[in-house]
């Protein structure tokens, strides 16, 4: 009897008695239905933080891409604009591919960032490629950067002091380059930390965290995607000929 | 008897390490010649098309390219014929005919790779080893087994000339017993 009324105080203590008996039934369910609830309120946030990812995604790869975004073939490069043997991709790989298959719209290009600390100028050309991206002249200043690396990067001989302004006002009409300049403000530095002031900061932060799940140590590094397939990253470049041949065989192979 | 047992012991061991090399042979063709979108080591990496293992090499070469050794003339060349190679030399290792011949080669390539692996790695150059398939980055762990690879091609092709000679040593001192004897 003792330890029949210890029993009934416990669960008067638990408060499970104060429930109707028909409510007490329906408990299970409450549970689930909540559980789900909590589920499915996670899925849609994740699925919203998802679409907003594919958004800024969408709208970084639209500032710094050549080409048709609905080509068969995707090429993500991750480069360094002040790395040497990434100016020896553009020159001898990127060039011929952009004149040709990109133009064909056989391939849709995406620059990526990928600046490495060990390259002191290399976040300070990144910066001034994002601003020129910004006002839709991402080409024509990337192009300058890379034709002119040995002037400004500390591996050339010429002017090695990081002064790439010249090489992008060069490569601009003097009202496009005064928009880069506004955009500019606040960005014009060699730190490689992230910089409060700078609008294009945060474009270049996201391409590093982009690269580094991959992961990327080293540039340039590209990755190819056809026909829903995306292949294993490439570091190093390759010779056109060889990626050529490579695309040659993707565009004929059949949709799986 | 001891010298007997010892004798045996060491034909198991031989064995061994010839299969386990015809494996490493077999497994470093199957990753360069399996179909690329296929997950590695399961059924639908087994279905391979001429296209598929066309656009197999063309990536190997890709990658063969990023060890920036070769002239680019070479790179293709190479890259269509070095898993034949290996999937020949795995199969031959398995029947293990002409062991000391295949040991002498498999020791070489293996040496060979090894020294590439090395080089690569000594110039910090983070690329994708390739040597097992597409995705497979060259850190010191790789260095280390490739080493492991060529000791054990070095001990193979060493036993099978050791076990050669004993049995040229062994067939002579019997012929001889019978010759005596009779």
């Amino acid at each position: 009897m003792a330890q029949s009324s210890r029993c009934i105080d416990r669960r008067n203590s638990l408060g499970e008695n104060r429930l109707p008996r028909n409510l007490r039934r329906l408990r299970p369910i409450f549970i689930a239905a909540t559980s789900l609830a909590i589920t499915f309120g996670f899925l849609v946030a994740s699925q919203g933080a998802m679409a907003q990812n594919a958004a800024t995604e969408t709208k970084l790869a639209a500032e710094k891409s050549l080409g048709n975004s609905s080509a068969p073939i995707k090429l993500i490069v991750y480069d360094d604009y002040e790395c040497p043997a990434c100016g020896q991709f553009y020159e001898q790989t990127l060039r011929p591919l952009i004149d040709t298959y990109v133009a064909e719209g056989k391939v849709y290009l995406v620059h990526r960032d990928f600046p490495l600390t060990g390259h002191q100028y290399s976040r300070q050309a990144a910066r001034w490629v994002n601003a020129a991206a910004r006002i839709g002249k991402f080409e024509a200043v990337e192009r300058a950067l890379f034709d002119n690396q040995m002037a400004w990067s500390e591996y050339g001989s010429e002017n090695p002091q990081g002064i790439m302004k010249p090489f992008v006002q060069a490569a601009l009409a003097p009202a496009e380059f005064k928009r880069v300049e506004a955009l500019m403000q606040g960005c014009e530095s060699n730190d490689h930390d992230e910089l409060k002031g700078c609008a294009v900061d945060p474009e270049i932060q996201r391409n590093i965290a982009s690269g580094e799940l991959l992961p990327i140590s080293y540039t340039p590094t590209f990755i190819v995607s056809c026909k829903g397939t995306t292949y294993p990253p490439v570091s190093r470049g390759v010779a056109w000929p060889l990626l050529k041949q490579f695309f040659d065989q993707l565009l004929s192979q059949k949709q799986p | 008897m001891s010298s007997s047992t010892n004798w045996s012991k060491g034909r198991i061991l031989l064995l061994i390490g010839r299969l386990a090399l015809a494996a490493i042979f077999l497994a470093a063709a199957y990753g360069k010649l399996s179909p690329l979108t296929a997950k590695q080591w399961t059924l639908s990496s087994l279905k391979v098309t001429p296209a598929s293992l066309e656009l197999s090499m063309m990536f190997f070469a890709m990658q063969l390219s990023s060890y920036q050794m070769l002239p680019a003339w070479a790179v293709s060349p190479i890259a269509h014929s070095l898993p034949w190679v290996e999937l020949s030399l795995g199969i031959l290792l398995l029947t293990g005919l002409g062991l000391r011949y295949l040991g002498i080669i498999a020791t070489l390539l293996l040496a060979l790779f090894w020294a590439v692996i090395i080089r690569s790695y000594a110039l910090h150059l983070g690329i994708n080893c390739g040597c097992f398939g597409p995705n497979e980055k060259l850190t010191g762990w790789r260095v280390l087994e490739d080493g492991g690879f060529f000791a054990l091609g070095l001990a193979v092709t060493i036993g099978a000339f050791f076990y050669h000679r004993r049995h040229r040593v062994d067939a002579s001192a019997f012929a001889q017993t019978e010759v005596s004897s009779s």
